[in-house]
């Protein structure tokens, strides 16, 4: 009980730092504007621009499911940094240990995932023109497209499911499984709340 | 005599095989004249405009494809940057609405707006005239994207008959990462030649590489800072001396202060 009033605590705690930092962030970017200062008022607006990018991160990590199947969520590999610029903000949850292991990263307000994307969906230039090994799925009507690899022995498979989603990437793979196993798992992720949120 | 009876017969001869296209050419305007002619009869009898005479009309108006090809239109007003206060006003609303989709976009307007002043700000404290060369101003350009700060270009054009100076200064990590790393390798540079196209020097004591070459002219990139650039684009420039004489003209700390670099 102790633990999730702690947890709850640290999670309020952080919500409102990052709210503070984004007003004080605010107000120097607006004083430094009225005093001419253009580069300095550029500069505070970034900074809240990467406030804001963090907290639609953690949001979206909160909307993420707690269990992927069988496997749980490693909360310690629970990740979300924002870049200004070409990067962009990354957000990472992992579910599974050892041998099975689920990976979701998504990568969003990036120019060069936007370009990524526009190769991913156009045929010609061999994005969703599958391989063998490739191919084109809908996942909650989303397009995207499902590689396999090879797994940690020769009759298994490891899957990444890659869903291109304007200016963000989401990337999932999934350990020593099925496509059937993966579909099903990515069915879980609620995306259409996640691209309303990154987008 | 033979010889005038052969020429006779050769000049002859040459007249009759340029009669016979030259006849099928008069049979087919012929033939045109007649079937306008018909048409217009047509035409003037049955009210309905034939043919021949619509392909006419659609050819001036169309490309032959059968869309029509644009004449010309008022273009696209030129709207005036974001507004920087109303843009901060409407993020802290979005924000404190937890629309953080549209808090975003309202703060990259802004930075947008940003940008925009400081690139006009930054072109207003070039110089009028660079090696007795005017600015055309009408050429001067800011643009900027709205990934914020990694995209800002302003440019300027000093032009004179055929001798052209262009300066680009820019923001951009990558470009500027590219020059670094000329800098840092400098067997990729220094070709010993006999003649030397490519080398370093310094622009009011920032490193800089200077290029030569016949059908560009020359080229000087100076790295500014940690991120920006300023490219010098020379044309029909007598010397590499010119060149540098042009580029120390330019305020460089200046222009180093209002971009924020150190």
């Amino acid at each position: 009980m102790k633990r999730i009033i702690i947890i709850i605590c640290a999670g309020f705690f952080a919500m409102n730092v990052s709210a503070q930092d984004f007003a004080k962030d605010m107000t120097t970017a607006k004083t430094a504007y009225a005093a001419g200062k253009l580069e300095e008022s550029h500069f505070a607006l970034q900074q809240a621009m990467q406030e804001i990018d963090l907290i639609v991160g953690k949001e979206v990590l909160k909307l993420l499911p707690p269990k992927m199947d069988s496997l749980t969520i490693n909360t310690k590999d629970d990740n979300v940094s924002a870049n200004a610029g070409f990067v962009g903000t990354t957000i990472h949850r992992s579910y599974g240990k050892f041998t099975k292991k689920a990976d979701l990263s998504i990568i969003s307000n990036s120019p060069m995932v936007s370009m990524l994307n526009t190769f991913l969906n156009s045929p010609l230039l061999g994005g969703m023109a599958g391989d063998a090994n490739t191919k084109t799925v809908k996942v909650q009507g989303y397009k995207g497209r499902l590689e396999k690899k090879p797994g940690s022995t020769e009759d298994k498979n490891d899957y990444e499911l890659q869903i291109p989603l304007g200016s963000a990437l989401i990337t999932f793979t999934v350990d020593d499984c099925s496509d059937t196993e993966i579909m099903a798992m990515a069915n879980t992720i609620p995306l259409p709340q996640i691209a309303k949120l990154i987008q | 005599m033979k010889k005038f009876l052969c020429l006779v017969c050769l000049v002859a001869a040459l007249a009759l095989s340029n009669a016979v296209p030259a006849q099928g050419l008069l049979k087919k305007i012929k033939d045109k004249v007649v079937n306008k002619t018909i048409d217009k009869e047509v035409e003037k009898k049955t009210g309905v405009p034939s043919e021949s005479s619509e392909s006419g009309n659609n050819n001036s108006n169309s490309s032959s494809s059968g869309k029509p090809t644009n004449k010309g239109g008022g273009g696209l007003t030129n709207t005036e940057p974001p507004d920087v206060k109303a843009q901060m006003a409407e993020a802290e609303t979005a924000h404190g609405a937890k629309n953080y989709s549209d808090a975003r976009y309202s703060l990259q307007q802004a930075l947008m707006g940003i940008e925009i002043q400081l690139g006009r700000q930054i072109l207003k404290s070039l110089p009028p005239a660079i090696v007795s060369v005017p600015a055309d101003t009408l050429q001067d350009k800011v643009m900027s994207t709205q990934w914020g700060w990694s995209n800002l270009s302003i440019q300027r054009v000093y032009r004179k008959d055929d001798k052209q100076l262009t300066i680009t200064i820019g923001n951009n990590g990558l470009y500027a990462g590219v020059v670094n790393m000329y800098f840092a390798n400098a067997g990729m540079m220094e070709a010993n030649n006999d003649k030397q196209n490519f080398k370093q020097v310094r622009v009011k004591g920032n490193k800089a590489i200077i290029q030569y070459d016949d059908r560009k002219g020359y080229t000087l990139m100076m790295q500014m800072g940690q991120t920006s650039l300023i490219v010098w684009e020379c044309i029909n420039f007598a010397n590499e001396q010119e060149v540098m004489t042009a580029a120390n003209s330019f305020d460089i700390d200046g222009i180093k202060k209002m971009m924020g670099e150190q």
